[in-house]
């Protein structure tokens, strides 16, 4: 199976890692090799039908910081260039307008090719289109590591609780803003703590997407067309970021022995993000960057999962189960 | 309601299901029965229950062990209550707040209400105000909610609720 992967950053490049790593797990599970034949980042771009190597490509970047010679004008020019089956989309969330991450996988769809995703922006504001475009080619297209990185919870809801009935899904879905708000447990106020998460590499120059709480919201969006076949997009969701929680908020909810959480709510009625009072000891007032979420269901009752929302290999584990599923599917086991 | 009853019954065969019977009758639900042997007055043996029961019919299920000739001896009641948490932030004085507390019991009832307040931050203009509400149904938390909600967004204040 020939893979091109779209977007080579943090996550394009954990992928391209794991791909290599995992090439004997391939080999055994199908019998034959999994190779990227394509890859592209902001600017460059680079085939080989035969294979490119993952150890290569990875040190191509880091030495040019491109990762091909060939410059293209549109994506589908880099994604004509050579065949393939699945496309990882890995491009940079754009929740405005979906960014280019809405051309290559409507290209790659179109064109009769699986797609496994992470980007966030195409999901919450085309999710249908882009679901029925799927649909009518015939093509599968997952997004597990879309929503909470390496925690597992959209083929969850789907795959091993199918036939449950979710009744409602609630939790922290950005790491970001939970280290943020852990710090200001600790009597940090809200400007500092957000220079502390830069400096740790957690929180972007333009933390807007973050502490204005609209990549929670993506998620959400996410999760209520996937898991409850809503056709939501990222304007129904009820926002308010974390901004203006000040250090006496926290101080004030301390006294009553809670902490103040960014929780993400999806339910037959509700799409919500906003600042929670959790008691301390509650699940979702864990502190730090992992994300966590509750899902309710009508049978097994409440069922919690954790893991780290972000991360290089964190999400590349995502996109594995993900492209094993594809393969499953396509080749089988 | 939830209800505890120390009763005293006549030490003969069949009075502990005698004083137990009459909760059923009013469509109680039990909770827990101690047969308490060691606590006994006027040959009367004590009996503590715990049951669930509408309270419009606890009268009528007095009613009913007195004609059985069993003693009541205590009666105490616990009323099942729904808390919340809010934090508002911004400027919330404490006139705002009471003209939001006015609004939300013109619309439901509340069992309890306390309002904190933060020391007013000097870097901070904004005021933060944390609200603890005890309601008797769960409904009146919903009620609050939707009045906090609107209130809030109408005044800039944002608006901070428990799960």
């Amino acid at each position: 199976m020939r893979i091109f992967i779209s977007g080579f950053g943090t996550i394009g490049q954990g992928i391209t890692e794991a791909i290599g790593k995992k090439k004997a797990f391939f080999e055994y599970r199908y019998g034959k090799n999994v190779t990227i034949v394509g890859a592209m980042d902001s600017k460059t771009y680079v085939v080989g039908q035969n294979g490119l190597d993952p150890e290569e490509l990875l040190k191509k970047k880091k030495d040019t910081g491109h990762v091909g010679d060939k410059s293209y004008s549109s994506p589908s020019e880099a994604l004509k260039a050579t065949d393939f089956d699945i496309l990882i989309e890995a491009t940079p969330t754009n929740v405005k307008t979906g960014g280019v991450g809405v051309d290559t996988i409507e290209y790659a769809l179109s064109h009769g090719k699986d797609v496994v995703t992470v980007n966030k922006g195409p999901l919450a504001l085309k999710y249908k289109e882009i679901t029925d475009l799927a649909r009518e080619n015939k093509c599968i297209i997952r997004f597990e590591g879309s929503v909470g990185g390496a925690m597992p919870i959209i083929n969850l809801c789907k795959d091993d609780l199918a036939g449950e009935k979710i009744k409602s899904i609630r939790g922290i879905f950005n790491g970001t803003c939970n280290y943020i708000l852990s710090k200001m447990d600790n009597g940090q106020p809200f400007e500092q703590a957000l220079k502390e998460a830069q400096q740790q590499g957690y929180a972007e120059s333009d933390p807007t997407n973050d502490i204005e709480g609209y990549d929670s919201a993506c998620k959400v969006v996410i999760l209520a067309n996937s898991i409850f076949g809503k056709n939501a997009t990222f304007d129904d969701v009820d926002i308010t970021g974390i901004t203006s929680i000040s250090a006496d908020a926290v101080a004030l909810a301390r006294t009553k022995g809670m902490v103040i959480r960014l929780i993400g709510e999806v339910s037959a009625t509700k799409l919500e993000v906003a600042p929670r009072l959790i008691p301390k000891g509650h699940p979702l007032s864990l502190p730090g960057t992992l994300n966590i979420a509750e899902i309710n269901t009508d049978l097994a009752g409440p069922i919690l999962v954790s893991g780290r929302g972000a991360g290089r290999l964190e999400t590349a584990s995502a996109i594995l189960s993900d492209l094993v599923a594809i393969l499953d599917k396509r080749i089988g086991e | 309601m939830i209800v505890n009853a120390e009763l005293f019954v006549n030490d003969l065969p069949g009075q502990l299901i005698g004083s137990i019977e009459p909760i059923s009758l009013v469509d109680g639900n039990i909770l827990g029965v101690v047969h308490n042997r060691d606590k006994i007055i006027d040959h009367r043996i004590c009996v503590n229950l715990t049951f669930e029961v509408d309270d419009k019919r606890l009268d009528e299920l007095k009613e009913l062990w007195q004609s059985k000739d069993i003693v009541i001896s205590n009666l105490g009641s616990v009323h099942e209550t729904y808390s919340m948490e809010y934090i508002l932030i911004g400027d919330v004085d404490a006139q705002y707040i009471e003209d939001l507390l006015r609004k939300i019991n013109e619309a439901t009832t509340l069992d309890e209400v306390n309002v904190s307040y933060s020391t007013k931050s000097v870097k901070n203009a904004a005021h933060t105000s944390l609200i603890s509400v005890k309601a008797r149904y769960e409904d009146n938390l919903d009620k609050i909610d939707a009045i906090l909600r609107k209130e809030c967004k109408r005044a800039n204040v944002t608006y901070v609720r428990g799960v």
